[in-house]
Parts: C-alpha cells; structure tokens; sequence
C-alpha cells in the first residue's frame, strides 16, 4: 500500500520524541501540519470482489468442496477409461476358448464389473454409459440456459411481452413433463438425438421463470433507470445491466439441469423409450441391472451403473446448491 | 442512587466482516444523565447506531464487544451473555424506536393485540383490563379514536401514526430508557415535527431518559439537553446542547455545522468538508479527523487526543483545547444570525432578493414548459392521478424548486419531463418544442442528450458490475461510435469536471464512498453536455459533510456552463439556499409558486406555511420554541367556492378562492390586483 505523506511524518516524529528528542519534538508537534487534500480519502474501500467473495464462500463449505473433489475425480476418469491400458471394447460379446458367451460373469480380475447377459463388459460399458449420460446432460443444460434465459430476460424486461408469455408458460407448464417426453420419444425415431430433443422441450420452463422473475426484481433499479434516461438500447441494458446479476442464478440452474437430464434418461429408457441397446447408458444399463435385481448373485449388475449414477447426480445437486448459497451477496458478510 | 442512568466506560466494539476486523466503536466513554435527553450525533458509519445496539445486546453476529463496561444502574450490560438475562432488560429497562416503523410492527397481528401483549408481558394484565391500558396509550400518543384504531392492522395506518404506534408498544413497557435510533427518518417533514413534539411530551409524562440517534442537526437543536457528536467509531464532543452549537471545540464539529446549507449565503460557496471518513480496518494513530482537517496539528497524526475540558459541562477529545497548542479561532457560526428569526421561525442568513431575480431578467426565455400536465396511473377503478394539472415555466439558467413530501407527485414531475412517463393529459416543451407524446428518433436522441437526471441514492443508480469508464461513457456510446482514445479522453475529463481522480476509471463502483459515488452519477449526466437536468432528491441520501461538496459542484457547474436545474425536495432549507423559485406540490396539485425569498417571507398557502415551520432549524434556542403549524385539507371550505390559480402579487402564484385571497392580502396587506379572473 502506498504511504501517505502525513502518515510518514507523524511516524517520523513519533521516533524522534522516542529518542529522546522530547523538547523538540514536542514544539514540532503543535505546529500545524501540511493540508493535503490528496489525503482525505481513505485509501480504499474494502476490496470486495463479487466473483471472490463467492468462491471464498463455495470454498469454506467442507460438503460441497468434497463433492467437487469427486465429481471432478469421477469426470477425469470418465474420459481417460477409454485410453487406459488392457481396457475392453463396450459392444463386443465376450466369448470363451470353447466359443460360449461369457454370461453374467461376477467381477474378477479381467472383468472388473463382471459381464451382463449377453458377455458384454460391465466395466467399459459402465463408464461408456456415464459419457453418454453426462454428454446428454451438458448438451441438455446448455440449450435449457441458452433458451431459458432468452425467453426469461424478454419476458421480465419487455412488459408488453409479459402477458403473453405468462400465458403461455401457464400452457406449457400444465403438460405434464412425462407426457411431453413419453410422446417425443415415441413419435421421433429412438437416438440421442430424440432424447436430447425431448428433454430441451421442456426443461427451459423453469429457467425462463427464474430469470423472468430475478429480472423484474432488477428491472427498475435506478442504475436501469438512469441507463434508460441515457438513451441506452434495451439490448445493451440487458447484456450489460441485467445479464451480469443473472450469472449466479444461471450457472445454479446448468448445475441442478444436469443431473435432471440425466435421471430423466435413465426414467424414459426404464418405460422402453430411450436409447436402443447398442449405444450404452446409464439408463439402459440400469433397465437391464433391475432384471437381475432378485438375484442376490447377478444383483452386482444393478449396483455398479447405480453407484456411478448416484455419484453424477448428487454431486452437481449439492454443487448447485452450494453455489447458489455462496453467490448471493447477503452471504458475503462472514 | 447514581445521578447517570448510564454510564459507559472506554467501550471497544470490532466487526469481522470478510475476514477483516473493524475497530468500529474506539475506547468511547458517555454518561447519561437520569431524565436527559441525549442525542448522538454522527455521519453514517459514525458507529452511532452499533453503539446504541450494544446497549440492548442486539449486536450483528459479526460484532463483538472487546472490551470495557456499560454501567446501566449499576448492571454491567458488557457482561450480559445469556437471552433469558436480556430479555429482563429489553423493552422493561430499555426499549427502542426504530427508523422504519413497518418492519417493527408485525403486519399479521392487530395494533392493539401487539400492544397487549406487550402490556401482558409487563403489567401481568389481561383481558379487559389490558385493553383498556393499552387503548390509554394509543390515546397517549396521539392516536385518534383509540378505540377503533385498536383492532385495525398496520397496513391500515399511515406511516406517522405507526410511528405513535411503535411508540405506544415502546413506553407500555415502562421502560427507565428510550432510544430512538432515527425514529423520523423515514417520515415526511410535517409528521416529523409531530412525533418530535410526541416524544417531548412524553418524555415529560412518564420521566423516560433518551438517547436520540440521528444525523440531522436540526432535529437535534429541537429536542436534545445534551449533545454527543460522534466521528469514526469515537464520541469526540460532548457538552450541553447550547455549548456544542453554540460554541462547539472539535474543528468537526465547526465543519459540520458550517457545512449546512442553512447558513450559506446564496451564490456562494458552502464551506465543505473535502473527503470521506476513514475506513476503520486500519488503526486510527490520532486524531481521525486530521487528514480532512486544513488546521490540522502535526501531534493529531501522532497521538490520540485526551477528552480536555472546556467547561465543566462540555468536553472535547482535540488537541486544540491543550495549552501548548496555537490558539485557533473557531469560525463564527451561529452566534450572528439569531435576530433573524422570522415569525416562523426560519433561522436561515437571509438571502439577497436580488440573486433570485437576477438569472431570470438575463434569460427570460422559459427553456422549459409544462402545460396542464396530468399523469395517472392504473386503470379503471384503481386509476388515481399522481400529478393533476400542473403548469409552469423554468427560465434559462435557473434553478427550479419542486418541495413537496411522499405522495406530492413530485418524483413523478421529475420522470415525466425525462420521458419516463407519458402524460395523460396536458403537454411539456422544450426550448418551444413539445417533447410529449409521440416523437422523431432523431429528435428523442438530442433530448436525451439535452435533458438529464441526477439520481437520489447513489448506492443504487450505479451498475455494480461495470467499470467506473464503462458507466461514465454509457451516454456517449449510444450517440455514435468513438474510437476508444476519444472515449477514454471524454471519460477523464468528465471525471477532472465532478472532481474524481482520472486513475479511478478502472476501478469497480463499490469501491467508493457515497459522495464519490454521487459524482460518478453526476459525470455519467455531463459528459451529455446537458442542458437541462432533473435532480430528483440529489442530497438527501448523502451525509451532511457530503452534502455541502455535491451542492457545490452542482453550482459550479451550473455557473460554468448556464445549467437549468429542476430540484426536486423535501428539504425547503437546502432549497432556499440552491433555489431561485420554489414551488410547492401538494397531492399532485401546485398550491404555491414564488421567488425563493417571497416565499419564505409571505407563504400564503396554509400547506406552505405548515411545511415552513415544520423543517428542522440547527438552532436550539430557536427550535425550542417554535410553534409548529399543522395543516388540514379540510380547512378549506372549496365545496361552494372553488379554488383556482391566482397570481396574488407579482411572481407570487396560490391556489385559493376568493375568500382565501381576501385573507392573504390582508395578512400581508396587498393591494387588490386588477388583473385576476
């Protein structure tokens, strides 16, 4: 920190009566002191920083911190499985020396997860299910934002708009989100790309009326006022008044659209919408685990994609959370 | 039994706010006599308030008493750890009045069931009879017809009378100590003189001690025995009432009081107070004033100063009242002006007429008009108008007054001159032109460049997320493109022009304090190069030391580039030192309209006249005793005389009828004017 000038001074002359210099010093001290206007301002205000303050916040939390840990561990395993050593492909039908399937293997040494049914490797397809999954739901969080947050931002910011699109989002929102998905799926051809279609139908609801109603609690603020009585166009008000307060509440929402999407997979695979077997899922290997489900032997089947699921899910519903916590500022006092 | 209900000794109070420690309450001592009426005294961040919380054990879960006693009848409160303990002494012992009475009312519970309650708690009545205690002080307060006020709810009463209302639950408890943390703050002018009086009469019936917090001085001269002025977490001035305004030793207080618009000559400058209090994470070596002191001593940078005497009832924590030190005259400050009181008592130096008419007669050419102008709002059955027919003029170059309290439609005005609102009926011109209603891209484009606002709360009207630069250059951007060497030079010069150093463009607004702020406001409306500009309540969210800064910039740069002002107040005393003519709004209805110094001489409307003597004057003498004037519509009798828009004398416009007139010309002693319809 800079020193001030005044402030050096006063440390000078405390040093001189400390030395012994009391007589002198003491004529020195009630002479009147340089005026410096420079000066009448404290040096800074505390220097708060919003982004800092909330990754201060995220950071403290032990619960969260530790789901970030293992969500990250989880992500990076994902994705490098496929380039480890000695790993077995997700499709192929494992056979042994006499030409049999290798049928519902228990985990061993060379099958780590076991196999299924058919001698599929449980172990690849496992974490071939999760890139699966997690790409349907990054994809799926991605367009919900992008459409949400248009939709929301016009909605609460055009009040022309705002009858209109209430009604609307009042039809859209009474259709159950089990139908719409059921009739998607039914109607489109079975891929990853019908499910990604299905789910971005109707996921942008709920962003839209978060952004909607964050922006009517900011819309009239005076600094939007002011913007407007500068001449300002609403498309810079919006991207450069209303969009950086939106930040924290749209990246809680990507975070909470992740593991939706990827539970809702796995529901629609389970009434035998979703993916076709070839392209492995959380949701078709967990469909196929339940068939094993009595079996106390065969129930490992179940297990694994479970577990991993449960991993995924939890881990960005905690994260979410947690972050939305740390970004709202009446949380920065401590 | 000890003569001090209250005795505080060498209190340390800190917060931890982000990981900092703040020092906010510095090694304060204070006595309350039994049966005074303190007041404390400070800006905001004084640490005032945290004092006082600190009383009743009500401290944030961030602060933290470090050290010494608080000696409350002879019970040390520093050391009241437990609930069960405090709540034996909140509201019993002592109770509080908080500025904004809605949120300490509980809007789901009648007035009187939350004023039996409290009379359960403290009396151990019941029933019938409690009703009838609690009905008694609803009656105390000023609450008319207690009776059936008792069972409506608080949405149900206006913001006055649930101040009386708060006040009520306050006293039920017979408490030895009151404080009233800003109890008028967020009240109008005219209701404020009320519960002031309230508050004095009932300190007298019930033989409560208070201790006042507040930051307007007027409202101190009118109601404190004794004065403790506060600055940075420190009470550095204690003494009478008459001894602190009268003869006042710390070069703060001297400031403060001089800073006041109320005794500033027109055309001049405020003496202000340059800077910000310090910011308390870094200790305090001296005195804290120093830095913002032009007499500083070089020993206040080194050495905090002790509480010297300087009468036996009046201490002061300078190092100027130390023999040793030179001997500096403290300015004249209140001493002179005295024998000016008027009949209303307006204290105010009085300004010359003269400076009121002279920017007129050089521009007569009106740069704005409003005609019949009329706005409402909602539909149907909810629509009600905020402004009905309103016209007037403002000349080129002058400053135009509209005072007028919540509710006046004064707000309103402001925005439907900036465009905000359409007018329902009625029409606005400028420079010639009508500006309202439908009109050119081109010709909206040069009106936002020639009509701007200045914004009440600076905390508010800036972008958090944006770069000082980016906010100051809004405007420019949107006219056309600049290369980003032009902007960059626009910028700076606008931030030279407020007063602001050229190196804070990079700098995020919430690093600064609210004066500065307020000049980061001001340079986004002149890089414009205005014309015209709006200032809806400019000063009224600033503290007093600021004020002084932002109403001098505010004239310079009227001076210095022939600025028309529209300011908007509730403040008449600010108004009469900034403004060339007033005009007074009552629910949305002109009632009068006069040169500044007309109308502080000869208010001719009752309304004016109620809010003239309602403003707090920072004199206690005077303020003791002033007779307040309240005003009530139905004094009018308009219902077989109907009021109209007269001119009563020259310049000098009322709302009155006939019989109305006939009384302000004899009251003033006017001749019959010719010329009126």
């Amino acid at each position: 920190m800079r020193k001030r000038k005044n402030q050096q001074l006063a440390e000078d002359l405390a040093a001189a009566a400390a030395r012994g210099y009391a007589e002198l010093a003491e004529a020195e001290l009630f002479s009147p002191a340089e005026y410096l206007p420079d000066e009448t301002e404290p040096l800074s205000y505390a220097g708060y920083s919003y982004w800092r303050s909330s990754l201060r916040i995220f950071a403290k939390n032990k619960i969260s911190m530790f789901f970030t840990a293992l969500i990250a561990l989880t992500l990076l395993f994902t994705f490098a499985q496929p380039f480890l050593p000695n790993q077995k492909d997700p499709i192929k039908i494992y056979n042994d020396e006499t030409g049999i399937q290798i049928r519902n293997a228990v985990p061993s040494s060379d099958f780590i997860f076991g196999t299924n049914a058919i001698g599929q490797d449980l172990w690849s397809r496992t974490w071939s299910g999760t890139r699966t999954s997690l790409f349907i739901g990054f994809v799926v969080a991605v367009v919900e934002a992008l459409i949400g947050v248009l939709i929301g931002v016009l909605w609460g910011y055009m009040r022309k708009l705002d009858f209109l699109f209430t009604e609307l989002y009042n039809m859209f929102d009474n259709i159950p989100q089990t139908l719409v998905l059921i009739l998607i799926s039914y109607v489109l051809h079975p891929s990853l790309r019908t499910i990604i279609i299905a789910l971005c139908l109707t996921g942008w609801l709920t962003t839209a009326r978060y952004v909607r109603n964050q922006v009517i609690v900011i819309r009239d603020r005076d600094y939007n006022l002011a913007s407007r009585c500068l001449g300002t166009p609403a498309r810079r008000i919006i991207l450069h008044n209303l969009l950086p307060y939106l930040v924290s509440i749209i990246t809680m929402r990507m975070a909470m659209a992740i593991p939706y999407a990827i539970s809702n997979e796995v529901f629609v695979t389970y009434i035998g919408l979703g993916l076709p077997l070839q392209i492995p899922s959380l949701g078709n290997l967990i469909v196929s685990g339940i068939d094993k489900m009595m079996d106390p032997n065969l129930r490992y089947q179940l297990i694994f994609p479970t577990a991993v699921l449960s991993v995924v899910t939890i881990s960005f519903y905690v994260i979410g959370n947690a972050f939305a916590d740390a970004s709202d500022p009446k949380n920065h006092v401590v | 039994m000890d003569s001090n209900i209250l005795s505080v000794r060498n209190l340390n109070i800190s917060f931890t706010l982000r990981g900092d420690r703040f020092l906010v309450i510095r090694d304060v001592s204070l006595d309350v006599p039994r049966g005074e009426n303190l007041a404390i005294v400070g800006e905001s961040g004084s640490g005032k308030s945290v004092f006082c919380k600190a009383l009743m054990g009500l401290l944030d879960a961030n602060g933290r008493i470090e050290s010494g006693e608080i000696l409350f009848d002879g019970v040390d409160l520093a050391k009241v750890n437990s609930e069960k303990q405090w709540q034996k002494i909140r509201g019993r012992q002592i109770a509080m009045v908080m500025q904004d009475p809605m949120t300490s009312l509980n809007p789901l519970i009648p007035i009187g069931k939350q004023l039996t309650e409290a009379i359960a708690l403290h009396h151990g009545q019941r029933g019938k009879a409690a009703r009838d205690i609690a009905v008694g002080f609803l009656n105390d307060v000023g609450i008319p017809e207690p009776e059936r006020r008792f069972k409506q709810y608080p949405h149900e009463f206006s913001g006055g009378m649930r101040q009386r209302a708060v006040i009520a639950i306050a006293i039920a408890c017979m408490p030895k100590l009151l404080i009233c943390d800003e109890p008028t703050t967020a009240i109008d002018v005219t209701i404020q003189a009320q519960i002031l009086e309230l508050l004095q009469s009932l300190k007298k019936k019930y033989e409560l001690t208070t201790i006042y917090i507040t930051h307007d001085l007027g409202v101190v001269a009118r109601i404190a025995d004794r004065i403790a002025v506060m600055y940075a977490g420190d009470v550095i001035e204690t003494g009478n009432s008459e001894d602190v305004f009268y003869s006042p030793s710390h070069p703060y207080t001297w400031a403060l009081l001089l800073s006041m618009p109320q005794l500033a000559k027109k055309g001049s400058d405020i003496s202000s107070i340059e800077g910000s209090p310090p910011n308390l994470k870094d200790p305090i070596a001296g005195d804290a004033f120093a830095p913002r002191n032009p007499q500083a001593l070089k020993i206040d940078f080194v050495k905090r100063p002790p509480l010297f005497e300087a009468s036996p009832t009046h201490k002061a924590r300078t190092w100027l009242l130390d023999p040793r030190s030179p001997k500096i005259a403290p300015p004249i400050i209140l001493s002179q002006h005295e024998t000016h009181a008027g009949q209303l008592g307006i204290s105010s130096l009085k300004q010359d007429p003269a400076l009121c008419e002279a920017e007129r007669e050089v521009g007569k050419k009106p740069i704005l008009e409003v005609k019949n102008l009329s706005v409402c709002f909602g539909k149907g059955k909810k629509r009600f108008a905020a402004i009905s027919g309103v016209s007037f003029s403002i000349y080129e170059g002058e400053t135009f007054g509209v005072v007028g309290e919540s509710g006046s439609g004064k707000t309103t005005l402001g925005r439907s001159i900036l465009r905000i609102y359409e007018p329902s009926e009625g029409e606005i011109y400028f420079r010639g032109k009508k500006i309202s209603g439908k009109i050119g891209k081109a010709e909206d484009m040069q009106l936002t460049r020639q009509i701007q606002m200045i914004f009440q709360d600076p905390m508010s009207s800036l972008n958090e997320r944006a770069k000082v630069a980016s906010i100051v250059s809004e405007g420019l951007d949107n006219i056309g493109k600049l290369t980003s060497a032009t902007r960059q030079e626009q910028v700076l010069k606008a931030l030279r022009e407020v007063g602001l150093r050229t190196e804070y463009a990079d700098r995020f607004p919430h690093e600064f304090s609210g004066g500065q702020r307020q000049r980061i406001g001001i340079a986004r409306a002149m890089i414009m190069a205005p014309e015209f500009i709006v200032a809806d309540e400019p000063i009224s969210a600033l503290d007093v030391s600021i004020r002084a800064q932002v109403l001098n910039l505010m004239s310079r740069l009227q001076k210095e580039r022939g600025l028309s002002y529209l300011f908007i107040s509730h403040d008449l005393s600010v108004m009469r030192y900034i403004c060339n003519r007033i005009a007074a709004l009552y629910h949305g209805v002109m009632v009068e309209l006069a040169d500044t110094e007309t109308l502080f001489e000869k208010p001719m409307h009752a309304y004016t006249r109620s809010l003239l003597s309602a403003v707090p004057q920072p004199d206690p003498r005077l303020e003791k005793k002033k007779v307040l004037i309240t005003y009530d519509p139905s004094e009018h009798n308009y219902e077989t005389d109907a009021p109209s828009w007269r001119e009563v004398e020259k310049n000098h416009f009322v709302r009155c009828n006939d019989a109305e007139e006939r009384k302000i010309r004899e009251m003033y002693s006017l001749q019959a004017n010719r010329g009126n319809p």
